[in-house]
């Protein structure tokens, strides 16, 4: 088996060597920014850019498992959306928020468990069966609200994007929360090793006695859950769910995944690499917009610290043997 | 790891304390800074205002900070990118909103923060805004619903008030677009034998514009006139319509008047667009916000007023 779950001591080293690099990478990129702007390394500042970073962050804690077991998620967006929206219709319906949030989780679980079936019992590529749930969701969305946003909610259901806990923003605490949870999961669970060995090699997987469907599945389902809480954050956020958000989020967080180290040939990543990655984009982001950089050179830049990012880390890989 | 966190945590709060003088003294000297956040940077009417208010600051010696999310309807990252901009303390906030609500919650944190907020080309949803106690300085653009009113009133004049119209409308919840769409249908209403037969958004986009008009022709085959709510989408329809080889027999209605659409005017693959003055807009909006800045009153409101263009008018030599 190839698997390479950070609870394995033989390459602990080499693991923590390539998520020094990433860090080192989102600290250098700090200093950069904090010696050309005052205005990028202040507390208010870096709160800002956590807080922006969250919502791709939690999508990408799920897109960091589907990709560990070899697979891909091209519906996270589009189930953000569609969660986000029936959510907003509970809430409008005088649902108690709560409830709602559990409906915004469930249609997410709903929409990645059928991904999960799609590619286990229809034995569809992930890729493929995700495309489909990526057109399907987003047009049950638009037909869902004809198209246009649902918005104007309760102070308390708002209080998730300006209420804070302890100084920090709550969505801030809740992307925290979710990565302590996944890191837990991912190195100290049952599931956890499942995903990196299905990732390393499946049929070694199965033959070792692994469900490997249901926990392929599950994976899935985790994926969907989360873009339904992305959702529920986006939503609280802007006041507003639209049938149209999302858009190309699976693209920045597949970008947060691989920046963070993440294989795209399955068996490898960590969570915490993820983070990294996510915070890479937030503050490049950020620091680009601060300095008055226009948004085609933006794209130009983030697309080429995604590359320089891969090319970084293969190499590593290669020294490492 | 967990030391490299520490480390980062420690750096973050040392530099801060320094930054915060750093940032003290450049923001005392030199002049003024103002932002304007359009909804993209690419789109040829976004253009023409980023250039009026480039003209303006110019004039008015204020630096301006122009930003845009890379695609029109990025509600969150026009969040972004205000709350980004509100972070270097920029002394006033030019918005075309990318979402009439979504961009209140953004409005809310630069009334937080003291920066006074110009509204450009597309209105706040008023109750969104009164529901969060927003407030917006002024408002600066079209009447979309009287742009959207004459194109439909020309238009029936035009078909002789009968046959079958088609509408591309703009993102469903854009208030542009929406106003535009109730004065269109408010000024056929007076003109029973004209029928929308088709009603679908192309989401602004050209290339939305020709699938969309293409499918339409593939069920309405006799529809005599379409109404884009953008000239975008009306130059997508017109090359459907090319494609169909029906140049010429469907009569095209855009908004905007950019200057490809009064081309295709000229050349008859377009019969009428309503022209906004998006850089008068862009100008207006620094203008608006210098004086706030000064302490001065501002008007809540201004209309820029909007002409219908055909071909009669453009070659009376007008533009």
């Amino acid at each position: 088996m190839r698997a390479r779950g950070i609870g394995q001591s033989s390459n602990f080293f080499s693991h923590y060597a390539r998520q020094l690099g990433t860090l080192s990478g989102l600290l250098g990129l700090c200093v950069v920014l904090w010696a050309a702007t005052p205005f990028f390394l202040t507390v208010s500042n870096l709160l800002n850019v956590a807080e922006q970073a969250a919502i791709i962050a939690i999508v990408a804690v799920g897109m960091t498992f589907v990709i560990i077991t070899g697979g891909i998620d091209l519906s996270v967006g589009s189930v953000l959306a569609f969660a986000g929206v029936v959510m907003a219709e509970a809430l409008h319906r005088d649902v108690p928020v709560p409830l709602a949030l559990a409906v915004a989780l469930g249609t997410g679980l709903f929409c990645g468990l059928v991904n999960g079936a799609l590619i286990t019992l229809g034995r569809l590529p992930p890729f493929i069966a995700t495309l489909g749930m990526m057109s399907v969701a987003r047009g049950t969305a638009l037909m869902f609200t004809e198209g246009r946003p649902v918005s104007g909610f309760s102070g308390g259901f708002r209080s998730l994007a300006t209420g804070e806990v302890l100084g920090l923003p709550i969505s801030v605490v809740i992307m925290v929360g979710v990565y302590v949870l996944a890191h837990v999961v991912l190195t100290r669970t049952k599931l956890g090793r499942y995903t990196y060995a299905i990732g390393g090699n499946e049929e070694a997987a199965l033959l070792s006695g692994v469900n490997v469907k249901l926990y392929k599945a599950a994976v899935y389902g985790i994926s969907g859950m989360l873009s339904g809480l992305a959702a529920v954050l986006l939503t609280a956020r802007l006041n507003s769910a639209q049938p149209i958000a999302g858009m190309m989020y699976e693209l920045d967080a597949i970008a947060a995944t691989v920046i963070g180290g993440t294989s795209l040939l399955g068996g490898e990543g960590t969570v915490v690499g993820t983070l990294i990655g996510a915070l890479i984009m937030a503050v490049l982001r950020n620091g680009l917009n601060i300095l008055g950089v226009s948004s085609f050179v933006q794209q130009v830049v983030i697309g080429s610290v995604i590359i320089t990012a891969v090319l970084i880390d293969m190499w590593l890989k290669r020294r490492a043997g | 790891m967990k030391k490299g966190l520490v480390l980062l945590l420690l750096a973050a709060l040392s530099l801060s304390l320094t930054n915060c003088q750093r940032g003290g003294e450049q923001a005392g000297g030199g002049r003024q800074r103002i932002a304007l956040v359009m909804k993209t940077a690419n789109n040829p009417f976004f253009i023409e205002m980023q250039k009026g208010a480039e003209e303006a600051a110019k004039r008015l010696n204020v630096e301006l900070v122009v930003q845009a999310a890379e695609r029109e309807v990025d509600v969150e990252k026009q969040m972004q990118i205000v709350e980004n901009l509100i972070q270097t303390h920029v002394a006033a906030l030019c918005v075309t909103p990318s979402g009439s609500r979504e961009i209140v919650p953004a409005i809310d944190k630069a009334n937080k923060a003291n920066i006074p907020v110009v509204i450009v080309d597309t209105r706040v949803d008023a109750k969104a805004l009164a529901d969060s106690g927003g407030r917006v300085a002024t408002f600066i653009g079209s009447d979309n619903y009287e742009g959207g009113k004459v194109a439909g009133e020309f238009l029936a004049k035009h078909l002789n008030g009968k046959g079958k119209v088609a509408v591309l409308e703009g993102i469903p919840g854009h208030e542009t677009g929406d106003s535009r769409l109730r004065g269109f249908r408010d000024a056929l209403k007076a003109t029973p034998g004209i029928e929308i037969v088709a009603s679908q958004t192309a989401n602004w986009e050209r290339d939305q514009g020709f699938n969309v008009f293409q499918n339409i022709l593939q069920s309405h085959p006799d529809v005599s006139a379409v109404f884009a709510c953008s000239d975008l989408m009306a130059l997508g329809a017109v090359e459907a319509i090319a494609a169909a080889k029906k140049t010429g027999q469907i009569a095209v209605v855009g908004f905007d008047a950019l200057a490809e659409a009064r081309d295709a005017i000229k050349q008859g693959s377009m019969v009428a667009t309503v022209a906004q003055s998006p850089d008068r807009m862009g100008a207006m909006a620094v203008e608006n916000a210098v004086k706030l800045l000064k302490g001065e009153q501002v008007q809540p409101e201004f209309v820029v007023p909007i002409k219908l263009v055909t071909k009669e008018t453009l070659s009376e030599g007008g533009k």
